[in-house]
């Protein structure tokens, strides 16, 4: 298996949305070719006509309810944790022009 | 005020008795259970918050119920100290999963397992620490500091419900709750010397309890005796509208716990008492568990389970998957830590998520985002989730021939704070416990007697086919009358104040 470098640690880094320090790059990257050297098993099995099972209750499969209203959070509690907010919006930096998002 | 020195010592039905008799009133065994929090947790770092005024607010109701006669009528966990994993909801505490992430963040909901054990009449003393976001098996991942374990405060408590498994060990609770994904209630429990269920998937809601795995993730308690865990699992059971996951189910765990073994096949795995990395010490007081049940009249089995070598390679697979997707909520928008003066959104959120976020929880969105790369996704999670598939016809081939397995719980006692520094090395530990997870099915471990080495409890795992709980309650009873309840651990065991 090949293993993965420190490239391909800050590629899953920005996918993941998560900052990577450079001191932190090496030692994570070893730490992550360590974890997956483990996963070699899944690897080894003849898997050929196996079903995958995505869900431990076998039988159960889309659970709807009647379609009808319920209380929920009101505005003002979904807004409670917002780091920002303003006139009952989540507030967030500009996504459009400068140091947009790509 | 009479004595309530030893009270902590106390069963849920002896609380209950004692309510009933007036021999003392709810507030004042609330009283004393927060003051025995105020002094005695400073040594174990269980609890991230204590909830004096919701405490003390539910200990009157109790005994404003005692005084219209109308006690009787109450729940099963009346006048019963209890404490939540700090991953559940609880509508004005905070909500940490031990992060910095969520540190501010204060519930405006309630899990559905904690307002049942609420409307059971259970006494809300606090939250209480766990590995970050539950990524780990020692509490050593908590932002806010470890737990310690009450048997050795040199030791880890396991995790990742460590402070869930050491409040109850130390005393501090008569009955918590925890969550397990792959193996985080049973591994502390026996870790700590107490009892920890994980029952079979969909027998509790897990609306309102912060996602890590939601294929794998299943609540249940820990508590000092079967009895007194079977009375939380009596209030905790039921179909949920909120989760679609959950079952109704009914059982009387009570009850199952009071039936004898007599007549019960009690499987062992060759595979997992000859697997290396076993310790004597552990292997030994399972073989002893097993000759005692049969003295007591089960039958002892072998069962075989072919494809338990590649349970940890699948969690490994499963798990960070599963918590990658679910971690993607911690946006930084709408709740959770949020870098200040950022300009643009991606550079918002690499710098929350990088800062809120601890090293394994990092560590495990990495995997994820590894494993569903595209190219890499066929390669393993794919093939992960087949062999879930073999894992689990295994499990019900055994359970053609036996009625609950009985297996070790961890590889060994619980082990110094720092001894295990690989994280790959740390997740061998699990090795007993996440197949159960992959199967959802039901494990928990029980007490079955101290190392001779360390001095440190050793459990027993005893597992059982999807919704046939009521097995390992049976199973476990009868090893807690062989082998004695719990009990608090010695160095908290003394008189106030001694």
């Amino acid at each position: 298996m090949k293993k993965l470098t420190q490239q391909d640690v800050r590629g899953l880094a920005s996918y993941a949305r998560i900052g990577l320090s450079d001191e932190e790059l090496p030692q994570m990257t070893e730490d992550l070719n360590n974890i997956i050297a483990t996963l070699e098993p899944i690897l080894e099995y003849n898997l050929e006509g196996v079903e995958p099972t995505f869900h431990p209750i076998g039988s159960l499969s889309n659970v709807m309810r009647e379609d009808v209203e319920v209380p929920g959070l009101t505005q003002e509690q979904a807004l409670s944790n917002a780091p920002a907010a303003q006139d009952g919006s989540f507030l967030i930096p500009s996504i459009l022009g400068e140091g947009g998002d790509r | 005020m009479p004595d309530m020195s030893r009270y902590y010592d106390l069963s849920v039905s002896q609380i209950r008795e004692g309510l009933a008799s007036g021999q003392f009133s709810a507030c004042e065994l609330t009283a004393a259970a927060l003051e025995r929090v105020d002094a005695e947790d400073q040594k174990i770092h269980a609890f991230l918050q204590v909830t004096p005024d919701l405490a003390m607010d539910a200990a009157r109701e109790v005994d404003q119920r005692i005084a219209q006669g109308a006690f009787d009528a109450m729940g099963p966990l009346a006048g019963v100290p209890v404490a939540f994993k700090d991953n559940m909801n609880l509508t004005g505490t905070r909500t940490t999963c031990a992060s910095r992430m969520l540190e501010t963040y204060v519930s405006p909901y309630t899990a559905t397992c904690v307002d049942k054990v609420l409307q059971a009449g259970g006494i809300p003393l606090g939250k209480l620490n766990m590995d970050e976001f539950a990524f780990g098996s020692t509490t050593e991942s908590s932002a806010f500091g470890p737990t310690c374990n009450p048997w050795d405060l040199t030791r880890v408590p396991g995790g990742s419900s460590g402070g869930s498994a050491a409040a109850v060990a130390a005393g501090l609770a008569t009955v918590t709750l925890g969550s397990d994904t792959g193996g985080s209630i049973r591994q502390p429990a026996n870790f700590c010397g107490v009892v920890g269920v994980k029952p079979t998937y969909g027998t509790v809601s897990r609306y309102g309890v912060v996602a890590f795995g939601s294929s794998l993730d299943q609540v249940g308690p820990f508590a000092r005796s079967v009895k007194d865990a079977a009375l939380a699992m009596n209030a905790l059971i039921g179909r949920d509208p909120k989760d679609c996951t959950s079952q109704d189910i009914a059982t009387d765990f009570v009850a199952a716990a009071q039936q004898d073994v007599a007549g019960m096949r009690i499987g062992l795995v060759p595979e997992f008492m000859n697997a290396p990395g076993l310790s004597s010490q552990v292997k030994d007081r399972i073989l002893e568990a097993a000759a005692k049940l049969e003295a007591m009249g089960a039958q002892i089995v072998e069962v075989t389970l072919p494809n338990a070598a590649a349970s940890i390679s699948s969690y490994y697979v499963l798990g960070p998957c599963e918590a990658f997707s679910n971690l993607a909520r911690f946006d930084s928008v709408r709740y959770g830590y949020c870098d200040p003066g950022h300009r643009d959104l991606q550079g918002q959120y690499d710098a929350s998520r990088e800062i809120g976020f601890g090293k394994e929880a990092r560590r495990r969105m990495l995997l994820g985002s590894y494993l569903l790369a595209s190219g890499v996704y066929d390669k393993y999670y794919y093939p992960a989730q087949k062999v879930r598939t073999l894992i689990t016809q295994d499990y019900a081939r055994a359970y053609e021939s036996c009625d609950v397995i009985l297996m070790p719980a961890s590889p060994r006692p619980a082990f110094k704070f720092g001894e295990i520094a690989d994280p790959a090395e740390m997740y061998l530990s699990d090795v007993f416990t996440v197949s159960i997870n992959i199967a959802g099915n039901g494990g928990m471990s029980v007490p079955v007697g101290l190392c001779p080495q360390t001095g440190m409890p050793i459990g027993a795992q005893l597992v059982c086919p999807q919704f046939k709980d009521e097995n390992m309650f049976r199973a476990a009873a009868a090893l807690e009358r062989a082998f004695g309840p719990a009990g608090v651990a010695p160095d908290f065991a003394g008189r106030a104040g001694e």
